[in-house]
């Protein structure tokens, strides 16, 4: 069986039931912020059923600073993506959260792309990378999964046009070889896609696999689902494999990536519930709520168990016909923002361009 | 730039236009049968029920006790509007605006109001009641002397027409009122700001605990007007509730006031929002951090802060939509101490007139403009924010 994906349900509860049980008290012991929350607002500490285990918003993120280790053994800040004036999540990694991140992400990823480093194209530009200390989202992203590859090939320039001749040139190069190609799903689409299809370009990239992520919203938007999507990349690049996955940069270790049926599926170390959205009690698989992520591995700070603002369904346990166990899962993307009315800081000179 | 009244393109002409009409007498007739139109217009918009509230403040009976007051007050004074009156509305047509325009308007101005440029006439019902009114050709005095329009952050159109008022109106947060305060106004005007407020309730554990269960029912419901109405973001909505009493008295006034609440949500059958609720949650548990929060209690219908003290900063830290901040005093004194300068409306149950007096003169700070019974918080009154429209939108010609 493929690991990470081979605990079957009543093993890999056990198993999480006593990791996630641990880290909590570890948070508990290391974050008195946590602390607080967790006891004020009378959170089971010691669980015995994952539906029970004490969870945050992600939200809390964007409000606080949260750390369950002393800031100077911070070695990297994750932030997520925000768009202009809204406030970002701040992530803090030590050593070792930054180093069990990195491993999960080859874990979960083995499956889907092998042993082997293949040569790998990012669609996107290099200077997202600039800043080594402190990424966004996009950077961790793309610095995660390059590690998947070799011979990486940046194909977008600065000012987001795509280096076309450069691409040709690399593809020419690696004629032959299975190809890796990474990108944020929104950025493929309109930076690459669009773009080729604009002026006319088609390519043959031949045995090749698009690793994507980051949601649909945009997306949602244009109408353009995943099954277009994958269409609509073959057609016009040739890509075979497409796969996306769903993440956050608020909870490391939780990269659920889709197996060949398209499901995204929960490794051994992760976890999803599924929420009503408004009451937050536990639904039962096929009914759609607020998506619950559950990771053992965050530990310098306290998001092992976190509330998205995320729809999703669970489709099944266990019985993907890939062969994967655990839960496996679809996302149908962000719950609609609040605008509550009132007569405080609703003029536009507060608001302009910050709408929640 | 966008006018939605009158119906032109020109904006600037239309000011032009709107300068040269001469301004009315307070109380002037052809304002009268105005608002009583609007009133007969407003008051059968059922779906809306601050709209109705808007409706039927602005009725005939109680205009004409306004005029009476009025006329009252300015005996043997010579009193005239002050010329044009520039309201910079809040950005989702709340009727508040429109009780500072109405004032304005029987004080006999010219009015020029700015309506956030998110408005549609199609989707928004009370503007669209509004400007049919004015089309009304019964109504053409009135008709002359408005202008609605709307346009983006733009300082140099607000400092245009600030030149031009008499009295600049302000509604918004903090912010708003500090950017538009920089923008210059006519050295002769005079100005009004409503910037950020917060309220709160003051229950009396005694009284909650002895009211029959018809009173207590009619409590929660007039608290569920106050708070819920316009999602606790309102600047009179209560978002603190401060209990008196003994401890133990408390306690029992608090789960039967609480848990009455949530029936009285339940029946309601109020849509709730999946992001308000996870905004409460989250902010209730960002706040549970801060040593003074002794507890947090995350409910669907709402949620509860319990704290020690109340922190000084906890104002600004609020989230609407059913999040409330408790907290325990001995009496209305230990709450006297409590009031910042932001503090607005003290809605209470259970307290006498004199034991409310005595209360504000107690009140160190700059806090509290108004004290109402619980079920009132939202009721607008001519006197807000400390200030008197009518006084505000009239000036005293002194002939000896």
């Amino acid at each position: 069986m493929m690991y990470p994906y081979d605990l079957a349900k009543q093993e890999k509860e056990q198993f999480l039931i006593q990791q996630l049980n641990d880290v909590t008290l570890h948070h508990l012991e290391c974050c008195s912020d946590y602390h607080a929350m967790i006891e004020k607002s009378g959170g089971v500490i010691q669980t015995q059923s994952l539906n029970e285990l004490p969870f945050l918003p992600v939200q809390l993120f964007k409000m606080m600073d949260l750390l369950s280790v002393p800031r100077e053994e911070v070695v990297k800040v994750l932030t997520s993506s925000g768009t202009t004036g809204q406030q970002v999540s701040k992530i803090y990694l030590d050593q070792e959260t930054a180093a069990s991140q990195t491993r999960a992400l080859v874990e979960v990823m083995k499956p889907v792309l092998g042993r082997q480093r293949l040569p790998m194209i990012i669609l996107d530009t290099k200077s997202v990378l600039k800043d080594r200390n402190s990424f966004s989202a996009r950077g961790a992203g793309i610095l995660g999964f390059s590690n998947f590859g070799r011979k990486h090939f940046y194909a977008l320039n600065d000012d987001m046009t795509v280096d076309w001749d450069g691409l040709h040139r690399y593809l020419k190069e690696h004629l032959g070889t299975t190809i890796i190609l990474f990108g944020f799903t929104f950025m493929v689409w309109k930076y690459f896609y669009q773009e080729a299809v604009k002026n006319n370009i088609q390519l043959k990239i031949g045995e090749s696999v698009l690793i994507h992520g980051g949601g649909w919203k945009k997306l949602q938007d244009e109408a353009v689902d995943a099954d277009i999507f994958k269409r609509e990349l073959k057609k016009q690049f040739g890509i075979q494999r497409v796969h996306n996955y769903y993440g956050m940069v608020e909870q490391v270790g939780s990269i659920f990536v889709e197996c060949e049926q398209g499901h995204l599926h929960t490794p051994n170390y992760a976890d999803v519930l599924i929420r009503d959205a408004i009451t937050f009690e536990p639904l039962a698989n096929g009914e759609q709520g607020l998506i619950q992520v559950m990771s053992v591995l965050p530990k310098s700070y306290p998001g092992h168990s976190l509330l998205t603002e995320d729809l999703g369904t669970i489709l099944g346990e266990d019985d993907c016909p890939c062969g994967w166990m655990g839960k496996y899962f679809s996302v149908a993307g962000r719950i609609p923002k609040a605008e509550l009315r009132g007569c405080s800081d609703t003029f536009a000179y507060d608001r302009k361009g910050a709408n929640g | 730039m966008r006018l939605f009244w009158p119906e032109t393109e020109d904006w600037r002409q239309a000011v032009v236009d709107l300068q040269q009409k001469e301004t009315l007498t307070p109380f002037h007739s052809a304002v009268l049968s105005f608002i009583q139109s609007l009133s007969m217009r407003l008051v059968r918009m059922r779906d809306y029920p601050e709209v109705v509230a808007l409706g039927y403040w602005l009725r005939k009976a109680h205009i004409h006790q306004m005029r009476e007051a009025w006329l009252e007050e300015t005996k043997n004074r010579f009193v005239k509007s002050r010329g044009t009156v520039f309201h910079l509305a809040p950005s989702n047509v709340d009727t508040i605006f429109i009780y500072s325009w109405m004032l304005s308007l029987l004080a006999g101005n010219r009015n020029i109001i700015r309506v956030s440029g998110k408005e549609k006439l199609q989707t928004n019902a009370l503007l669209s009641a509004i400007i049919d009114v004015l089309q009304d050709a019964a109504h053409t005095m009135i008709a002359e002397r408005t202008i609605i329009l709307t346009y983006d952050h733009d300082e140099q159109v607000t400092a245009f027409l600030s030149g031009e008022c008499h009295t600049r109106v302000i509604w918004g947060g903090d912010d708003t009122v500090n950017a538009i305060r920089r923008i210059p106004l006519a050295p002769l005007a005079n100005e009004l700001t409503f910037p950020d407020r917060f309220s709160l309730a003051v229950l009396n554990a005694e009284a909650v605990v002895h009211a029959s269960p018809e009173e207590k029912e009619l409590l929660l419901q007039h608290f569920y007007n106050d708070s819920f109405w316009f999602d606790q973001m309102a600047c009179s909505s209560p978002r603190l509730v401060v209990w008196t009493g003994p401890n133990e008295i408390i306690e029992m006034a608090q789960t039967a006031f609480w848990s009455l609440f949530d029936q009285v949500i339940r029946a309601k059958k109020a849509d709730l929002m999946s992001a308000i609720q996870v905004q409460k949650l989250a902010t209730g548990l960002a706040l549970a951090t801060d040593v003074q929060a002794n507890a947090f209690k995350h409910g669907t219908t709402f949620s509860r802060i319990a704290f020690e003290h109340i922190p000084a900063d906890i104002r600004e830290r609020h989230c609407g939509g059913g999040l409330f901040f408790e907290c325990k005093a001995n009496g209305l004194p230990e709450v006297s101490t409590m009031m910042v300068d932001k503090d607005q409306t003290l809605s209470y149950f259970g307290f006498s007139k004199e034991e409310l007096v005595e209360f504000v003169e107690m009140i160190p700070t700059r806090g509290i403009d108004r004290i109402v019974p619980v079920g009132q918080a939202l009721d607008f009154n001519g006197v807000w924010d400390g200030q008197s429209f009518l006084q505000s939108f009239t000036r005293e010609v002194v002939i000896l």
